[in-house]
């Protein structure tokens, strides 16, 4: 990463970017009781495999905390812990030891429709949920605007205008976008395989399938074309849309 | 019964005071009865813009917490009778902007007036919520560059959710783009986003484009509403941009380079 294509030292290039992060708020501090969630086959991080995630420590009494077990176990379960937020100093100088940085985020502004509240990132039980599809899907007519997110639980989600930078759109089942797809999308949040993404024009900041996810760059070859993205083994499929 | 209008953006510094300086003055020249008001607690530029600082005894937080009437607050605008602004507190905190005190302050103005422009902060906080949250319309004041662009399109988005409309599931908010310091020339130099870029990234009506002028500068050094500078691109701009808000068709102007540059003439455009 020091020397570009052509063999010559590159410059050092700093710029700022807006990047939506999953956080997974920590409730007890046994670390043993994350770890037996995580063994059950429907637990809310499978389809956190490979993401990055930030912990919570707002429900946590303020007292020292060893971090190094937790982040084994997320580590364990496929996650990436890239900091925390809502620590205590006594916590925030823990975390930093590790090379967690103390983050101190916003909640995403709800949408204008139902929005579930701690959205699947937190790990509270009744976010887990039976599989199958259910019912026509949802349509959402609105533009989809940065900070904001819409989920479709147990469903498939139609989207008729834009989903824009730093909005986010899941869905159980499928996600269509008959308009440009900016921000991120989600589809079988839940785990079901088989969910696909279809959009108008591939312009997105992550696309994700039950947990396996794929940040397109506009040097893909159909980026800003009609695409349709499904999984295939471990791996995102990103093909023309129609074929 | 007025009808309200929020200048509004996310982003600070992109040209939201200067706007609504120009435009309240521009409905007011048209024979409209406009209030213009500072929503910007502490920071207090309308009144720096609409060159009235002199003239603030009462403050829009002052009717609020009771201390002064709404009668005593308003300053008549120096060149037009039915132009009217509302400054702000310097020393106050928006935490100072209750819920409350603003509806009965909106109220008021209902009856009076018949457009009421509120100048909102920058942020998604307090000050910008409660200047939105009455609006009819908004006016979203972007820069051609992408941070605000973006921030725009966050204010968009909470526009739909939290303003008074949507709370009460009545028709959305009106929503208007207007491009401001706007630089051909660095457009086609690639160093800003252009006028289609933004458009098509944000997606909601065109109300107009201001170019990037030292004009402005000089009418809000001195106290003047840039609408006021006759015959300058930015007066023109504006008061185009009051007259499409009115609902007349005018031809987009300032959109392009002036000169077409050597090169360009040499092997054409
Ligand atoms: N079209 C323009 N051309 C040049 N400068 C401008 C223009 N519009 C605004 N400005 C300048 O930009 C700065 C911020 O403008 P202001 O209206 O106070 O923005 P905001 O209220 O959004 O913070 C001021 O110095 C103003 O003079
Ligand atoms: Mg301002």
């Amino acid at each position: 990463m020091t020397e570009d294509h052509a063999g010559k030292p590159s410059h050092l290039r700093l710029s700022g970017g807006v990047f939506t992060l999953s956080v997974l708020r920590l409730e007890s501090l046994d670390p043993a009781q994350l770890e037996s969630q995580l063994k059950t086959p429907e637990n809310a991080l499978r389809f956190l495999r490979n993401a990055p995630i930030v912990l919570d420590l707002l429900q946590l009494p303020d007292q020292p905390l060893p971090l190094r077990p937790w982040m084994d176990i997320l580590r364990a379960a496929g996650c990436f812990p890239v900091g925390v937020r809502n620590a205590s100093v006594a916590q925030e100088e823990a975390a930093a030891a590790m090379g967690l940085p103390h983050l101190r985020g916003r909640e995403l502004e709800p949408a204008r429709q139902e929005t579930p509240g701690g959205a699947p990132a937190s790990m509270a039980p009744n976010e887990v949920q039976e599989g199958g599809s259910t019912g026509p899907g949802q349509i959402l007519r609105h533009p989809m605007r940065s900070g904001q997110r819409h989920y479709a639980r147990n469903k498939d989600l139609v989207c008729l205008a834009a989903v824009n930078a730093g909005a986010e759109v899941l869905a159980d089942g499928h996600l269509h976008v008959y308009a440009p797809l900016r921000g991120r999308a989600l589809a079988g949040v839940m785990g079901e395989e088989r969910s696909r993404i279809f959009c108008a024009s591939l312009e997105a900041e992550l696309v994700a399938i039950a947990g396996i996810y794929a940040m397109p760059d506009p040097d893909h070859p159909l980026w800003g074309k009609p695409a349709e993205i499904a999984l295939q083994g471990e791996q995102l499929r990103i093909m023309p849309l129609g074929t | 019964m007025a009808k309200i209008v929020v200048v509004t953006s996310g982003k600070g510094g992109v040209g939201k005071t200067t706007t609504s300086a120009a435009f309240a003055s521009g409905l007011a020249m048209r024979g409209y009865r406009t209030a213009v008001i500072d929503f910007d607690v502490g920071l207090r530029n309308l009144d720096l813009v609409m060159g009235c600082e002199r003239r603030v005894v009462y403050d829009f937080i002052n009717v609020i917490q009771g201390e002064a009437r709404l009668q005593q607050a308003l300053i008549r605008d120096r060149m037009l009778d039915k132009l009217f602004i509302l400054p702000t507190s310097q020393t106050r905190d928006k935490e100072a902007l209750t819920a409350e005190g603003v509806a009965r302050v909106m109220d008021e103005l209902h009856g009076e007036f018949d457009y009421v422009i509120c100048d909102s902060p920058a942020g998604i906080e307090t000050g910008a919520l409660r200047a939105l949250y009455h609006a009819d319309e908004a006016i979203v004041v972007t820069n051609p560059e992408v941070s605000s662009v973006r921030d725009s399109d966050r204010i968009l988005g909470i526009l739909a959710a939290r303003s008074r409309r949507a709370e009460e599931g009545k028709e959305p908010v009106r929503e208007h783009l207007l491009l401001t310091r706007y630089a051909p020339r660095r457009v086609q130099g690639g160093e800003m986003l252009s006028l289609d870029d933004v458009k098509e990234l944000l997606r909601i009506p065109l109300l107009g484009v201001i170019p990037e002028s030292e004009t402005i500068l000089q009418a809000s050094n001195q106290g003047i509403p840039a609408i006021h500078m006759k015959g300058s691109e930015v007066a023109t701009a504006y008061e185009d941009v009051v007259a499409r808000f009115l609902g007349e068709e005018k031809p987009l102007r300032f959109v392009q380079p002036e000169k077409p540059g050597f090169l360009k003439r040499l092997f054409g455009g």
